[in-house]
């Protein structure tokens, strides 16, 4: 790991314990003895109010290349999320998270998981990644919001 | 033949009574350990962890056929003990990141030499050379071009000062739906296709088929039409099971370059700002079956499609029977293990399936060709090696080693060796460049600390970093952490109690301290773990000084440089940093050098400062606080 990704996560540690937006949650995950990762954050993302995804707390893991910040962490749901732009894998297929698009070093975790949080209710019909959730956006909206809020309710944290 | 050693005495002294590392003993290496031991270095140290290839010997000149698959380092040293008789050279095969090779290890060394193929390796001689303090003379070559630098702590800038372009890896939509050019269809049929058909079974495709799936979503109306289609789209995999008929490269080929592309075809949002893919048909090409026998496509031009087509028809066929053999290998043999071929750039099969498939791909997106010579290199990522700019390279290298033991710094240059520019040159120097400020290699104090692993534990390294809070600078809350494992923050305070055995921070560990509120210029600690048991203390400080922030890293602040007003500073005079320096009624000496400035005024109550320690080209400022008068004095 090189010198820069190690302190970037540091820093961006330090950032979001001192400030991150309510409802949000983000950390290092445990590793097996006892320390925390610093190259795979656990992290949560709250449905925006008045939208069908509220009330739900939707769950992913970032990983952290070797690269970062020159390159994006890989955002994953756990498990994966019904959702026109996130894959089977429960990847996020985001514009501010791809390396040939609009990511950039300076933008921060929060920015990540607030440009999700932003996506979850305005998916992108020009970059599908899941069979399932666009063919149902696209052909049968009633049905698609239905999956959504029952997905959200799933997703009450406890 | 023994060849009577160059005569130091004319030259330089130093040099053989010099010990040197050097790390590499390949295309760079050789030549550069021939120039050493020609030049009268007679103490050498070599590592490598590599052993000799039959691809090496065209270039790594130490090395014959009877040496393929001995160890590189063992078997140079031997070579060049025919060139000068009294040189030792100390052969290690081994990787240089082993801890028994430690900073203590590196610092028996007056310079290491870098002759190094890889980033990684680089970057870890350059880190111990850092904690060692130990001049690094840095280099590479990649085809005709070259460089070589030389790094030292608090002088330059160091490897990791600026960032490394990365391997360029590519989105997963544009290799699976919407390639551009042509390392996109390479890649493709490299890591996809070939590894579908014939490699291992891994369960990593998840996302390589949702693109079609949602193209077939686009499509079917009711679910289970829907359901089949997708599992239809699974089914390359399942092509596998007929490998051993006689259509099977024509069901693969209808598959991929037809049905697939139709479907991608079919979801307009994608094609609303691309050109649209067409689709191919096996049965258009009716002549392909005739021609296998009489087609000698060429390795150097880019094939017509019926060449592609029967290298995709004949090289599927052999890699099919291949893979069925070692299917059945496995099966007699019991294992259970599902292997299949991997990627292989010599593989003559493998290239040409990857060749053809990847033109096919490129003629279905409009993109240019390329020739299967071309696809090799861009498939196996091949950094052509030549001869002669490694030989130019380890001469470089050497006369930079030569002004780092003369300590001739105004000497040392970035060289650049390039060709092909328009301007009439082939080197270009460069000033070394002083450290990048914020680098998270050298912008940081790394102590060594001798420590009884089994006792010591993570709250007795925060003790020890609070004791000395005044010198260290980085406040009361810290952040404790080792390669990427977070060991200790204000809300993570588990581990306290824990011995540095269990969070198995062992010989050679790098732990760094930083400040939850880090000061500007306050630069954080990276221990260094030597191992010791017969220690008194669990945790001991080799060089309590090395918690300090570095002299030559104190930065200068426009307050803390008052002018002489009244009257201007005489003119800089030159000398020698051993020279003590007399001056009358001096008050304070300010040490400024190369912008930077010492935070306190040195007080000095007699009439002598020497200066020690202090780099060359430094300018040391001597206010005259009686007179308000100034003098520079530059050191050599």
């Amino acid at each position: 790991m090189s010198g820069i990704c190690k302190t970037r996560l540091m820093e961006e540690r330090k950032q979001w314990r001192k400030d991150h937006p309510y409802g949000f949650y983000a950390r290092p995950s445990r590793r097996d003895d006892g320390t925390l990762d610093m190259m795979k954050w656990q992290a949560g993302i709250p449905g925006k109010a008045n939208t069908p995804w509220d009330k739900g707390v939707y769950k992913l893991v970032l990983l952290f290349p070797d690269e970062y910040p020159t390159k994006p962490p890989k955002c994953q749901f756990t498990p994966p999320l019904f959702h026109p732009n996130v894959y089977p894998s429960g990847t996020v297929c985001l514009s501010i998270i791809n390396v040939d698009e609009d990511w950039k070093p300076g933008i921060t975790i929060k920015q990540i998981l607030l440009g999700i949080q932003d996506l979850l209710d305005n998916p992108n019909p020009n970059s599908p990644a899941q069979a399932e959730a666009y063919h149902l956006f696209k052909k049968s909206p009633e049905v698609y919001l239905k999956r959504v809020r029952q997905q959200a309710n799933e997703n009450i944290p406890a | 033949m023994t060849r009577t050693p160059p005569d130091s005495t004319t030259t330089q002294v130093k040099p053989p009574s010099s010990r040197v590392l050097m790390v590499g003993a390949g295309g760079i290496g050789c030549e550069l350990l021939k120039n050493l031991v020609l030049c009268g270095f007679l103490n050498v140290d070599l590592v490598d962890l590599d052993t000799i290839d039959l691809s090496n010997l065209n270039r790594q000149f130490l090395f014959q056929k009877q040496h393929i698959g001995q160890p590189k380092a063992v078997v140079a040293a031997k070579a060049v003990r025919r060139f000068n008789s009294q040189a030792q050279v100390t052969a290690h095969h081994d990787n240089i990141k082993n801890p028994r090779f430690d900073v203590p290890w590196f610092r028996q060394f007056d310079l290491v030499l870098n002759a190094l193929d890889n980033l990684e390796a680089r970057r870890y001689v350059n880190r111990m050379c850092l904690i060692a303090d130990r001049p690094l003379v840095e280099s590479g070559t990649a085809g005709y071009l070259g460089q070589v630098t030389v790094i030292q702590r608090g002088r330059t800038e160091c490897f990791d000062c600026h960032p490394k372009p990365t391997p360029q890896t590519f989105p997963i939509c544009t290799i699976r739906s919407t390639p551009s050019a042509p390392i996109h269809c390479i890649v493709w049929a490299k890591d996809y296709l070939f590894n579908q058909l014939f490699g291992a079974v891994s369960q990593e495709d998840e996302e390589v088929e949702s693109i079609g799936a949602i193209a077939a979503a686009s499509t079917a109306d009711n679910p289970s039409e829907l359901e089949a289609l997708h599992k239809e789209n699974l089914s390359l995999k399942r092509l596998r099971g007929d490998m051993q008929s006689d259509d099977f490269a024509k069901r693969v080929f209808q598959k991929v370059f037809g049905d697939d592309i139709n479907r991608l075809l079919t979801m307009d949002e994608m094609w609303a700002t691309r050109q649209r893919p067409i689709p191919l048909n096996f049965d258009d090409y009716p002549q392909v079956l005739e021609d296998i026998e009489k087609c000698h496509a060429k390795d150097q031009q880019v094939w017509s499609v019926t060449e592609c087509i029967v290298k995709f028809v004949t090289s599927s066929r052999h890699l099919a029977k291949r893979y069925q053999n070692i299917q059945s290998e496995e099966s007699t043999g019991g294992s259970t293990m599902n292997r299949g071929l991997t990627f292989d750039k010599d593989d003559n099969d493998i290239l040409d399936f990857v060749t053809a498939t990847a033109n096919l791909r490129s003629l279905v997106f409009h993109i240019e060709g390329k020739s299967r010579f071309d696809v090799k290199a861009m498939a196996g990522n091949i950094i052509p090696a030549i001869a002669t700019t490694n030989a130019i390279i380890a001469g470089l290298i050497t006369m930079q080693a030569r002004h780092v033991l003369e300590n001739r710094w105004d000497l040392c240059k970035t060289t650049y060796l390039a060709q092909g520019t328009t301007r009439p040159r082939l080197f270009y120097n460069e000033t070394l460049a002083r450290p990048s400020k914020n680098c998270g290699t050298c912008s940081v104090r790394y102590v060594e600390i001798a420590v009884d692993v089994a006792r010591a534990t993570l709250d007795d390294l925060l003790k020890l970093v609070r004791q000395h809070a005044d010198v260290v600078q980085l406040g009361d809350d810290l952040g404790v952490e080792e390669s990427g494992r977070l060991l200790y923050d204000p809300d993570f305070e588990d581990n306290t109690e824990r011995t540095f055995a269990d969070l198995q921070l062992t010989h050679g560990k790098l732990i760094t301290v930083c400040a939850e509120e880090p000061l500007p210029n306050i630069w954080p600690l990276m221990f260094y773990i030597v191992e010791k048991s017969d220690v008194a203390d669990p945790i001991q400080l080799v060089d309590p000084k090395q918690l300090a922030m570095p002299l030559y890293a104190t930065k200068v602040s426009a307050d803390a440089t008052p002018t002489p007003k009244s009257t201007p500073a005489t003119p800089a005079t030159k000398r020698s940093a051993s020279e003590p320096m007399e001056h009358q009624n001096v008050k304070a000496v300010k040490l400024n050098y190369d912008n930077g400035t010492l935070n306190q005024p040195i007080k000095n109550d007699e009439s002598k400062v020497t200066a020690t320690n202090v780099p060359s080209d430094s300018v040391i400022t001597i206010e005259d606080d009686v007179s308000s008068t100034s003098q520079d004095i530059v050191i050599l």
